[in-house]
């Protein structure tokens, strides 16, 4: 009960009430379960197989047949659109999630311990921080394989001290808080005070940063694909597409609308976590109310 | 020293003409390129790319005409005579050829850069392996012993590898021709920023990855090319060469792909060249069943070869493309003319499948580097041959890997099953004789003397030594043949290979060795 | 604590982290199941087993791997950063050409997305919820959502090939030479050798990527000016200073922005940061010969040494960044100072 003093961040009924003051927010989420149930949903919508190739057809422009032009191999491009979120979203949501986990649970010992092992943490996310992701990315696609798995360790391994840092600020200045000190003063053990207390209320926080970070990982996975290390060359990731059109840039169908789908993608996640933030911040909110 | 003080006017002078400000009249070519080469030492020679730089600043004893490769023509040397065994050589040199600093050139100076190339052991150094030695009898006379009759020995020496140097400049400069001069040699720091050659131009400055600068050689013995400077600038993307190309801030885009030809065709101010190249694009059947599984069945790499469209995949590969009839490119001497090349049959495939045991079908692997080979995407091709045997039912998993470490198993001969590239070391159907078994790709493949069929061992051994054209013909006419029937290997297509330049431009000539001339343009 | 304590403990911590990173570099290059030979070799010469001994022996890869490592340590200390198997020039050498270059441009980017970042902030924050705020925000997500390379060609191909109001890739004009060499920054260089027309040239080459480049910080800066300035808008002592009766404009920028300042400041320091880092993406469609660059062949074609010089070397660059950071920090919040 006393550990539930200070209300739970996020109240749904009041967001409901604040979406109609927050219309970007609205349409980000529009957008983002739009694309989910068009990833859902892609056999039924695409008018083909995204792997079907047309060699003699190859490089044509949109036209009726083909809204969105045809690709090298004649495949089409409005099918592999709309199967491209079929990788590259739960690629994102996957990497954020396991950097999520992983750095919660560092930052969360570290920051709560204290001592000698926050020091240790804080070194240790430092070296991967500093470390330049190419090369750590090259090195796991080369001794891996490109793939979309490998891409998603390497982005991992990259991305988790990020919250491990935040968690672990986030421990520190809530565990300074009065009320963490009243369950320490009843007797509540450390752990139970760790996961009932203190984190519950770095959620919100790290729950705006991960809604953000997964339009960012996106990105870099495109980034990736740029470089070669990708995922396997016929499936229709986006990234992949955008990377493989560069070249073509004539036939400016091949990245453009696959560029689009990220960006439509990644604003509407933005969108979210903006209206998210602001709607979790206690003085923002008053300032609303 | 007065050689000395000349070379240091010529430097200077060349320095000048770098500094701030540029004479309005000054002729500067500029050229785009994907710069693959990292040292301007010609005695290290290997990279298609170095040959624009190496060929305008050294000169080598024989050379082709400006586009073709089919014919020796005098260069440095202006005769030569061949033994009745084949196992000397003996050339006589002009007597009117000096050096950029005004050396006039002796026969020393031959000797010294064969001697030096041979020695450095460097990445060209094998194209000396059948060389026994160089000498010079006199100022104007060389004289080459072999170690065995080589009919390539002229292509060869073509090579930039076998470029000569000024010998006194070059010893100078820390360079030495010993048998130690792998650890011992040091001109090749010096050479990056200059050059000791007889061409028409001299390097004037390299910056690696951003620009190579050359400039006119105003000692050159023969007739002045038209431009004052040339600048080789590095731009490692082809889109970003395109868009140089359109604005005009290059002449010259050296790396263009089959799929911009259309777009630079259609603008009345770039002009385009496309022609076959020399490249073999081809599919690695590993001839040891532990490795290969069912590929190394010479029925299976026959069904294989039926089961592959090979008109699309020509098609895939855009303007200048050709699909060679076996593993000698188009344009060789020998080679098969491509009406006698597989045509896609998949009934046919399915049947020799059957034979084989595979009545169902396989999964198999199929390794790839993940590269772009100018303009051939390495996936693309890829996934064409999976969708091809997919029809006849075989399952080819796509596997792409990374360049090196794709190349490594490769060398190793560790693939079962991959899609590599071959680009001919010198310009003599002799080089494709790798292919045979214990050849460079016959290891890879694993198919060596011993458990290769004793007929192709045979034509083998006949070709290294023949001498005769009609004869060497005909031989590779039949290795050809062979390897369509029981050959570890399927012939994909030779890509072609385009430039785009300014209209403006005249003298354009291509040549497979070097490419593109920059000596012979003009405004 | 007093400032030189602290500044001494963070330069000891360095030390650490350097040794962590060389390790790291170190296991992560051995790692890789291809062998630098095959990189660096010709097909013929790879062919050659002498050849392939000499180079072995040459690049002391025959070598156990500890003694390799402590050979590198070893070198490192004395100054010798070793030398490069792909280029065979040294490695000191390359990055104190590549990283100016770098620097030069993630500077120019920074500057961009500094300034954008925190107008469009302080925009957004004081006219929140109007449609200024809607627009202001929809343009800066657009740099922070889109792929970086697709944005650098859409960029290159309407301001250079259609418009002609920006010069395409490279540093220079390929007809105008560098600058004698001070800092290997081509703007300051050509400022220093007082070739005039160099440095405009230099300045023009660099708008098109600083403005790419800076598309993503400057969207993350907008954010967090944004978000910055909201709570302290909010606070107590902005109500004071209204009620005094001060102008607003003078309210907002005295006393908003600077105590907003802090958390701006962080990201700042980070994008920096991940900006000398290298920008690979950038750099390749741009022909910038940078650190990005650099890593990537580096990698690409195991070049060991350089593998590991280029990444102590960012990681030297971000450990300052972080540093100066905190300094910043520390000089901003005077509570700070008496800790």
């Amino acid at each position: 009960m006393i550990a539930r003093l200070n209300a739970s961040p996020i109240n749904w009924r009041l967001i409901r009430v604040r979406a109609g003051q927050n219309p970007l927010m609205v349409v980000g989420v529009i957008v983002c379960v739009v694309w989910i149930g068009v990833s859902l949903f892609a056999e039924q919508i695409a008018p083909y197989d995204p792997l079907a190739q047309d060699i003699m057809a190859r490089l044509q422009g949109p036209s009726d047949a083909h809204w969105f032009g045809t690709d090298q191999l004649g495949r089409d491009v409005l099918s592999r659109v709309l199967y491209g979120g079929r990788t590259s979203l739960p690629a994102g949501l996957l990497v954020i999630a396991s950097a999520t986990v992983i750095g919660t649970i560092f930052g969360a010992i570290g920051g709560y311990v204290g001592g000698l092992w926050d020091e240790l943490l804080m070194r240790f996310t430092e070296v991967f921080m500093a470390f330049p992701i190419i090369i750590l990315a090259m090195a796991i696609a080369a001794a891996l394989g490109p793939s979309v798995n490998n891409a998603i360790i390497a982005m991992t391994v990259v991305w988790w001290p990020n919250y491990a840092r935040i968690i672990r600020s986030l421990v520190i200045s809530v565990k300074s808080n009065d009320y963490v000190e009243s369950a320490h003063a009843i007797g509540a053990s450390p752990t139970r005070i760790l996961f009932r207390t203190i984190l519950p209320n770095c959620v919100a926080p790290a729950l705006v940063m991960a809604t953000l970070d997964v339009g960012n990982a996106i990105l870099i996975f495109a980034g990736l694909s740029f470089l070669g290390l990708g995922p396997e060359p016929s499936s229709p990731e986006w990234g992949r597409m955008v990377s493989d059109g560069i070249d073509h840039y004539d036939q400016w169908w091949l990245s453009t609308f696959p560029g689009l789908a990220i960006l439509t993608v990644v604003m509407a996640l933005n969108f979210i976590g903006d209206g998210l933030r602001d709607l979790s911040d206690p003085r923002t909110r008053k300032k609303l109310g | 020293m007065r050689r000395i003080v000349v070379l240091l006017i010529a430097l200077s002078l060349g320095m000048v003409g770098m500094g701030g400000v540029i004479a309005q009249e000054e002729q500067v070519l500029v050229v785009g390129l994907s710069e693959d080469y990292h040292s301007l030492d010609p005695s290290r020679a290997y990279e298609p790319g170095g040959s624009l730089v190496h060929h305008s600043v050294y000169d080598t004893l024989v050379t082709f005409p400006s586009d073709s490769v089919s014919e020796i023509i005098p260069n440095l040397a202006e005769s030569w005579d061949i033994s009745e065994d084949g196992m000397v050589y003996t050339f006589t040199l002009r007597d009117d050829v000096t050096f950029s600093n005004g050396d006039p050139l002796t026969a020393e100076d031959v000797v010294f850069s064969f001697n030096r190339m041979k020695n450095l052991k460097d990445n060209p150094s094998f194209l000396a392996d059948t060389i026994a030695s160089v000498e010079a009898p006199d100022d104007l006379t060389v004289v080459l012993t072999l170690t065995q009759p080589d009919a390539a020995i002229l292509a060869k020496l073509i090579f930039d590898a076998f470029s000569i140097l000024n010998a006194d400049v070059v010893r100078e400069q820390g360079g030495t021709d010993a048998e130690d001069a792998a650890e011992t040699d040091t001109a090749e720091d010096w050479l990056m920023n200059n050059s000791a050659g007889t061409g028409p131009y001299m390097v004037a400055n390299y910056e690696p990855t951003v620009q190579t600068v050359l400039v006119r050689n105003p000692n050159y013995w023969g007739e002045p090319a038209f431009f004052d400077r040339i600048i080789i600038q590095n731009l490692p993307e082809t889109s970003t060469q395109k868009l140089a190309l359109e604005a005009g801030d290059i002449d010259i885009a050296m790396d263009v792909i089959a799929d911009q030809v259309a777009s630079f065709e259609a603008n009345p101010d770039i002009e385009v060249f496309s022609t076959q190249s020399d490249t073999l694009i081809w599919l690695l059947m590993n001839a040891d069943p532990e490795i290969g599984g069912p590929v190394s069945d010479p029925l299976v790499q026959r069904a294989i070869r039926y089961a592959l469209n090979y008109e699309e995949l020509r098609f895939l590969s855009g303007e200048g493309a050709n699909n060679p009839a076996s593993m000698v490119p188009i344009g060789f001497a020998g080679a098969l003319d491509p009406s006698e090349g597989f045509a896609q049959d998949l009934d046919k495939a399915r049947a020799l499948l059957e034979e084989a045991g595979y009545a169902d079908g396989f999964t198999i692997d199929l390794e790839y580097p993940d590269f772009n080979y100018i303009g051939t995407e390495f996936g693309i091709v890829a996934q064409k041959v999976q969708a091809d045997l997919a029809q006849i039912g075989i399952t080819a998993n796509l596997v792409p890997q990374e360049f090196q470490v794709s190349l490594d198993l490769y060398r190793n001969g560790e693939q079962g099953f991959s899609l590599w590239l071959w680009n001919p070391d010198y310009y003599d159907t002799l080089d494709y004789v790798e292919f045979l078994p214990s050849g460079v790709v016959g290891n890879r493949t694993n198919w060596t003397d011993e458990n290769a069929d004793p007929a192709i061992l045979e034509l083998r051994d006949a070709v290294k030594t023949e001498l005769d054209p009609a004869v060497r013909a005909e031989l590779f006419g039949e290795i050809q043949r062979w390897l369509q029937e029981y050959g570890p290997y399927a012939p994909l297509f030779q890509p072609g290979v385009h430039f785009a330049y300014r209209s403006d431009l005249q003298g354009f000539a291509y040549n497979g060795q070097w490419r593109v001339d920059l000596t012979a343009l003009s405004r | 604590m007093a400032l030189h304590k602290y500044l001494a403990r963070r330069l000891l911590l360095m030390i650490p982290l350097l040794i962590g990173i060389s390790l790291v570099a170190f296991l992560i290059s051995n790692s890789i199941p291809a062998d630098p030979t095959a990189a660096n070799l010709g097909e013929r010469a790879a062919a050659d087993p002498e050849i392939v001994a000499a180079f072995r022996a040459k690049w002391g890869l025959d070598e156990p791997l500890h003694v390799q490592y402590l050979t590198y340590m070893r070198n490192l200390l004395q100054g010798d950063l070793g030398t490069s198997i792909r280029s065979r020039r040294p490695i000191a050498e390359e990055l104190a050409r590549y990283l100016p270059a770098t620097i030069e441009l993630a500077t120019a980017g920074i500057v961009v997305s500094v300034v954008a970042g925190i107008i469009f902030g302080v925009i957004s924050a004081v006219w929140r919820n109007r449609p200024i705020d809607f627009f202001v925000r929809f343009i800066s997500l657009i740099g922070v959502s889109a792929p970086v390379f697709w944005l650098a060609l859409i960029g290159l191909l309407i301001l250079y090939l259609r418009l002609d109001i920006v010069p395409g890739p490279g540093r220079l004009d390929a007809r105008i030479p560098a600058p004698p060499y001070m800092t290997g920054m081509y703007t300051i260089d050509s400022l220093l050798a007082g070739q005039w027309s160099t440095f405009r040239n230099a300045v023009e080459h660099l708008l098109l990527p600083s403005l790419v480049l800076g598309a993503f910080s400057s969207g993350l800066i907008t954010r967090i000016t944004r978000s910055s300035m909201l709570e302290v808008l909010s606070q107590e002592y902005m109500m004071t200073a209204r009620s005094k009766g001060l102008k607003e404009r003078h309210v907002i920028l005295r006393h908003g922005l600077r105590n907003a300042l802090m958390p701006v400041v962080t990201i700042i320091g980070l994008s920096y940061g991940s900006l000398l880092s290298g920008a690979v993406l950038t750099e390749t469609i741009f022909a910038w010969e940078g650190i990005g660059r650099y890593a990537y062949n580096a990698a690409r074609t195991l070049d060991f040494p350089a593998i590991m010089g280029v990444s102590m070397l960012i990681a030297i660059v971000f450990v300052v960044m972080n540093l100066i950071v905190d300094l910043l920090y520390y000089w901003l919040d005077p509570r700070l100072r008496q800790g």
